[in-house]
């Protein structure tokens, strides 16, 4: 081979004085026995002003507490160390970051010769990196915030639905003691009862779903009471009766043919069909009956509610079971937007799902379940 | 999990006397290892982590607890209680030189010496006491631990807790013996550079030994002098070592200054 080899041509004193990167040498006792140009050039200090002094007094002070309470224990232990970021001081007081690794050279019996340190300039990448630790502060603050806030408005929600839990039940006494007592006869004063009645239950129906979320939200969550050997199809009929009564501008129409045990909670079941039926008549045309029908076949449990109607905006669909999503609908029969949410939890408490259907013909709701989950 | 796993406690050698030692801020019970093994023959030596650092459980770290000396000086004496030990000698570097006087002071009975290595009452400078550090220089280091993350991330997390004694993962754990979450360090500086026990020195009744290093930033002569004069009856050896850990740089001049006054 007549190939030269290009390590022998490269002139290796230059290679040290001028490399891209600062050179630093330190001897036994840790004090500076050479550095290389580079260095020189970028602090401002000569050869002269390294000679025998020790690394640390060309760092900050916070560099240096650092280097000596972790960066030369470091070295010691495991005889070199990796990408440390440190603030060199220049000689006219600015900072100079640097990344350095730094190596030990020991004699065969392991006593040390020297420590050879290596300086890559990292001004950008070090404003980089503390970009990046500022904002990962800010979106941790902010995110404690958050939580903070949302916690508190649960709480509120969930003392606010239970407080008024016994002035509802007042009103609801007061009204059927007038009722039995036969005081209001005239046709005008029985329709004012019946709107009392009717307010009443949607009323403590809304304060159900407001409690059921705030638990949710809270960590308990829906709890069930499951019981497969009491029928179930009684339940709906009283549901869907109620809702007649408060409603009797409205029609529903019912085809229940359960004739499978359901393993469900029933009082929530009937919650559900409640919340179904209410958000059918909010968001259903008048001039059309709800339908309302419950099932079993092969062990599924399929109860589902239609109404007519414009149909759901496809973009509606995404949120609907979304807690305070609430459609384009008259003020007036504005709920809290949770009925929706607390039925689909109630469903998959019960290993269950909601499916919706919208055309213009038909807006429809269908859960099913397993009979025997 | 119980105290011994909590601070990796690790029990050597054999002796009636204990002799008990403590890491300072930077680093884990790795920084004992040219020292403690010459004390094996003559003592039980237990050494352990700051819970934080090394080879401590993480999950035990309370922010809350941990933000006084005294939190630590609860842990050294939980330990104590744990092993029974009796009249033991406390080595304490760097920080945990106070949390040493402080869970003697709290136990009396516990320790019946202390060798304190490079020992500051205060760090930072306050009317004519000179700590070393001004307050800003404080707060510039608490910033600038964020620059420095040891190696550490979110990933490496879980290989790193309590496996400081697995070879296999030697290969990653370049920086190991000083990584600690950086959110631990930067309050284990905030709690050791802030803290001032000057008041609890003239408490200590037990002999004590302080060693100090000459050309020591972090504890400077002046500083050990002082802890030194505050302690009545205390013994003090400046070492050749420079530097603020002779118990790497200097082990030799350590452990004989230490034979010479246990």
């Amino acid at each position: 081979m007549n190939d030269q080899n290009p390590i022998a041509t490269e002139d290796l004193e230059d290679l040290f004085e001028n490399a891209p990167c600062g050179y630093v040498t330190l001897d036994a006792a840790g004090r500076i026995s050479r550095v290389n140009a580079t260095l020189c050039t970028w602090t401002g200090y000569s050869h002269g002003h390294f000679a025998g002094k020790r690394l640390h007094l060309f760092l900050n002070m916070a560099g240096r507490i650092y280097y000596e309470t972790h960066i030369a224990p470091l070295l010691r232990m495991q005889g070199f160390f990796d990408e440390f970021a440190l603030d060199l001081v220049t000689e006219s007081g600015d900072r100079l970051a640097v990344i350095a690794n730094a190596s030990e050279k020991r004699t065969p019996d392991g006593a040390l010769v020297s420590t050879r340190v290596a300086m890559i300039r990292a001004t950008d990448r070090r404003r980089y990196e503390r970009e990046l630790v500022d904002a990962r502060e800010v979106a941790t603050t902010s995110l404690k915030s958050e939580r903070e806030n949302s916690e508190l408005r649960e709480q509120f929600i969930a003392v606010l639905g239970h407080d008024l839990r016994n002035p509802l039940a007042s009103i609801s006494a007061g009204a059927r003691i007038l009722q039995r007592s036969g005081f209001l006869q005239e046709e005008k004063e029985l329709r004012v009862l019946d709107m009392l009645n009717s307010t009443v239950t949607r009323m403590s129906g809304l304060i159900d779903n407001v409690l059921d979320f705030a638990r949710g939200r809270l960590g308990g969550g829906i709890t069930l009471s499951r019981d497969a050997n009491r029928p179930l199809e009684p339940v709906l009929e009283q549901v869907v009766d109620e809702l007649r009564t408060v409603s009797s501008d409205r029609s529903i129409e019912t085809n229940f043919a359960i004739t499978e045990p359901v393993n469900c909670d029933r009082a929530r079941i009937g919650q559900l069909v409640s919340n179904l039926i209410g958000n059918a008549m909010t968001h259903g045309a008048a001039y059309h009956p709800v339908q309302v029908g419950a099932k079993t076949e092969g062990g599924v449990f399929k109860l589902w509610v239609a109404n007519a109607g414009e149909p759901i905006p496809a973009i509606a669909m995404e949120r609907l079971f979304e807690p305070f999503f609430r459609g384009d609908v008259r003020s007036s029969r504005q709920g809290l937007g949770l009925g929706l949410h607390i039925a689909s939890q109630i469903a998959q408490a019960h290993g269950g799902k909601i499916a919706v259907t919208s055309t213009s013909e038909e807006t429809r709701f269908v859960f099913t379940m397993p009979t025997l989950p | 999990m119980n105290v011994i796993g909590r601070n990796n406690v690790h029990v050597r050698g054999s002796g009636s006397r204990a002799m008990v030692f403590a890491h300072g801020f930077g680093c884990d019970q790795n920084m004992w290892r040219f020292v403690a093994p010459e004390f094996e023959g003559n003592f039980k030596v237990v050494l352990f982590d700051h819970v934080g650092a090394g080879g401590s459980d993480l999950s035990a770290y309370d922010p809350r607890k941990y933000s006084t000396l005294s939190g630590y000086a609860d842990d050294v004496i939980e330990i104590g209680r744990e092993l029974d030990l009796q009249d033991a000698v406390f080595v304490g570097h760097s920080v945990s030189a106070m949390i040493g006087v402080l869970a003697s002071l709290k136990e009396p009975g516990l320790f019946g010496r202390l060798v304190l290595v490079g020992p500051s009452a205060r760090y930072i400078d306050d009317g004519d006491y000179v700590g070393g550090f001004t307050e800003k220089q404080i707060a510039e280091l608490l910033e600038f631990l964020e620059d420095n993350h040891m190696g550490w991330s979110a990933a490496m997390a879980p290989s790193i807790m309590g496996n400081a004694d697995r070879p296999e993962l030697g290969a990653e754990l370049t920086n190991s013996f000083c990584r600690t979450d950086p959110e631990i360090a930067k309050a284990f500086a905030r709690v050791t550079f802030t803290s001032d026990n000057r008041a609890d020195l003239p408490n200590v009744s037990v002999p004590t030994l302080i060693l100090q290093c000459k050309e020591d930033i972090i504890a400077s002569t002046e500083v050990g002098e002082f802890v030194h004069r505050q302690i009545s009856g205390s013994r003090m050896v400046v070492l050749d070592a420079t530097g603020h850990c002779p118990n790497l740089s200097a082990p030799r001049e350590v452990v004989s200054a230490m034979q010479a006054f246990v």
